[in-house]
């Protein structure tokens, strides 16, 4: 069908949104949401905007799916963060010291730093690194992704080599568990309970307690494996503390003045529904929420015609005469979303008391690439062309 | 779409936001209306919900115990704690050495947050209702429809059981994940479906998700293409309309227009890319129960004329 340039229909911002200030001073900004509400590319597009205000930028998804290495051109399978080749940025107009960066978790190469940064000699790092549990679980990527992305948040946000970590999370369900994962870490790694795992703790308490636990897990694991874990666990026993300390910064990192949490949504109303859900939650642990983004809405209907404006001449295809009317109904469809769309817009408004909401147009296709990730920046903060 | 109704379970995937956990509880809607004794669940690793499963029912507050929804139907939270009981009643000698282990603190946070065991407590969960039976010995649940996370994690679940089994080989964990694996796998019983949208992106991954889903060697059984927007155009029409419109600034409808040609293209990609049978749903206004209903008729109207046309069953002839 026909083609049209990726900023098509073109809603550039041209007074400061609510998103500016973010993109301009702070240090992590988490995008949450449904999923399908376009978290990732919204996450990328404040990337580019952040850049083209010349701040260091990297853009961190633990997405298991493979979109935002796609659109902005980098290695899929990196050990470490890839620039966006710097020709590419001049392209759209980001200054010199403007940089984008971008990586796709890996859980295995957070886990393998951490040991490092953590381990007092090689020879434990080299322990834990060669046994056969840390090798399993390494791999798995359920349930470790959101172990791994505090603590690269943790990493990437205190090695000071970024002005801004954009942080895209799962869909809802999972990011929870992200938000949850400093505390479920510090609580698994709590020595009451890994302790009683450990051979030779003293104390009667401990024993009873041991005792009960070397009864049901000899049952469960076998003989064998259960003091493969606990040889494990002891290995790994000397790292606990600092694994906990970074667990508690990130904790505090995220309810900073230094970090921020975005609500992106659709105006589909699971994924409204999800966003209030999760908004309550963000509240509920005490993290600073910016506002909402309205992703694809339809809300935007300025510069577009109406189909009963058209007249059609004499020597048209035939086919048209008969078409202008069911395109009619189509705008008509179109004008009720648009209506529903300002309403939704509204009300998110109203929600945050200090109308931090911003809806971006209905893009048509998927934005595929940095041109369409720049596009879509226009749209949700203050961009000159010149750069100034 | 008649195949489903011989299996025990049904695993809905697809990317968020394609109407999964709607799918979900109208197909759980549609074999309740049958007169199948059906349990419709949300599968979460954490125990957080976010009722959406209930929303898409009509009911409030899902819990880890099925509840009634009406006659035939019943919803449920998938979750680990009943499924980490169960696998202990049955592995230890005692039930008192059972009760005492789930009461201990230091084993329930170590099954709630060490890498892999909520997972696995869910599939047994999943297992264990699959398996009870009613006093007359028939099955207290006929179907399960299981409602999974969003993709990557459906995949990421996947992966466990063979992951677990490789560092775990002998022993009553051992033995546990090669059933629930028998049971994943075995494709008179359980098999997977897919739900996507009639867009570039939603297909591409769907298609992808079928490659996994067929790598685990999951039997995939059906797909959906969710809110396929209505074409109202001849042909002739729309190639009309769409020269018009490419000559003419931006006009109300030339969105839709577009999606309309979108969806076109990503019919055609997921029907050649997905490999197993289609089923179309158009976009409607309706939402939460009403439009849990409205497809579920859809369903029941389907699965009618299969049963009654041999050409209805397109799916013999694959």
């Amino acid at each position: 069908m026909s083609q049209r340039p990726p900023d098509f229909p073109p809603v550039i911002v041209h007074e400061p949104t609510f998103l500016d200030a973010l993109v301009s001073t702070k240090k992590v900004i988490v995008c949450c949401g449904a999923g399908g509400v376009g978290k990732t590319t919204t996450s990328a597009a404040l990337g580019v905007a952040a850049a083209a205000r010349g701040r260091k930028v990297l853009v961190l998804t633990i997405d298991p799916a493979r979109r935002l290495a796609e659109a902005m051109g980098i290695p899929e399978a990196a050990r470490t963060p890839s620039p966006v080749p710097r020709e590419k940025l001049t392209e759209l107009g980001i200054p010199a010291n403007g940089e984008l960066w971008a990586w796709m978790l890996r859980p295995e190469v957070v886990f393998e730093s951490m040991v490092r940064g953590l381990s007092d000699s090689e020879e434990r790092t080299q322990t834990i690194l060669q046994n056969r549990l840390y090798k399993h679980l390494s791999q798995i990527v359920a349930g470790m992704q959101e172990y791994t992305a505090a603590e690269a948040l943790y990493r990437l946000s205190t090695e000071g080599n970024y002005d801004l970590v954009v942080l895209d999370t799962p869909p809802s369900r999972n990011a929870l568990e992200f938000l949850e994962a400093p505390r479920k870490l510090s609580m698994f790694l709590d020595e009451r309970v890994i302790g009683v795992f450990l051979p030779k703790k003293r104390g009667a308490f401990w024993a009873a307690a041991s005792s009960l636990i070397d009864t049901v897990f000899t049952r469960i694991f076998g003989a064998g494996f259960y003091q493969e874990l606990q040889q494990f666990l002891g290995a790994f026993s000397g790292m606990f503390g600092g694994m906990r300390s970074h667990a508690e910064a990130v904790r505090t990192l995220l309810t900073s003045e230094e970090a921020t949490f975005v609500l992106v949504t659709s105006p589909e109303p699971s994924a409204l529904a999800e966003a209030s859900f999760f908004k309550s939650k963000i509240a509920e642990l005490d993290l600073p929420f910016a506002g909402y983004v309205l992703n694809r809405s339809w809300a935007y209907t300025r510069g577009f015609g109406a189909p009963s404006a058209i007249t059609l001449g004499d020597s048209v295809d035939p086919a048209l005469h008969t078409a202008l009317p069911k395109l009619q109904v189509l705008a008509a469809e179109e004008t009720a979303r648009a209506k529903r769309d300002r309403r939704l817009l509204l009300d998110l408004r109203a929600q945050t008391g200090n109308d931090a909401a911003i809806a971006t147009p209905h893009l048509g296709g998927a934005i595929e690439d940095l041109r369409g990730l720049a596009a879509l920046a226009q749209n949700l903060v203050k961009l000159e062309p010149d750069g100034s | 779409m008649k195949s489903l109704l011989s299996l025990r379970a049904i695993l809905v995937t697809g990317k968020g936001g394609v109407g999964k956990t709607t799918i979900t509880a109208a197909l759980a809607q549609t074999f309740a209306g049958m007169g199948k004794r059906t349990l419709a669940a949300e599968m979460t690793a954490d125990g957080i919900s976010t009722s959406a499963l209930g929303a898409a029912l009509g009911v409030e507050g899902l819990s880890e115990t099925p509840i009634d929804v009406r006659e035939n139907l019943r919803a449920t939270l998938l979750a680990p704690t009943l499924g980490h009981k169960k696998f202990l009643e049955d592995v230890l000698p005692m039930k008192l050495l059972a009760d005492a282990a789930m009461r201990s603190a230091a084993i329930r946070r170590f099954l709630m947050a060490a890498p892999t065991f909520p997972e696995m407590g869910v599939l047994y969960r999943l297992l264990d209702l699959v398996r009870q039976t009613r006093s007359d010995g028939d099955w207290e649940h006929e179907m399960i429809v299981v409602d999974l996370p969003a993709t990557g994690h459906a995949l990421a679940l996947a992966q466990i059981p063979s992951s677990l089994l490789r560092i775990i080989q002998v022993g009553p964990i051992a033995n546990a994940v090669k059933e629930g694996l028998a049971f994943l796998l075995d494709p008179e019983k359980s098999g997977a479906v897919i739900v996507t949208l009639p867009e570039t992106l939603p297909v591409s991954e769907a298609i992808e998700l079928a490659a996994g889903i067929r790598e685990h060697q999951i039997p995939l059984r059906h797909a959906f293409l969710n809110r396929v927007p209505n074409d109202p155009f001849t042909g002739d029409e729309r190639r009309a309309m769409a020269e018009l419109m490419a000559s003419l600034p931006p006009t109300m409808g030339v969105r839709t227009l577009d999606r309309i040609a979108r969806a076109d293209v990503a019919r055609s990609r997921f029907a050649t890319g997905v490999k197993t049978n289609v089923t179309e749903l158009p976009d409607t206004l309706h939402a939460g129960p009403d439009l849990t209903m409205h497809i579920a008729q859809t369903f029941a109207q389907t699965l009618a004329q299969e049963a009654v046309s041999p050409v209805g069953d397109h799916e013999a002839r694959r």
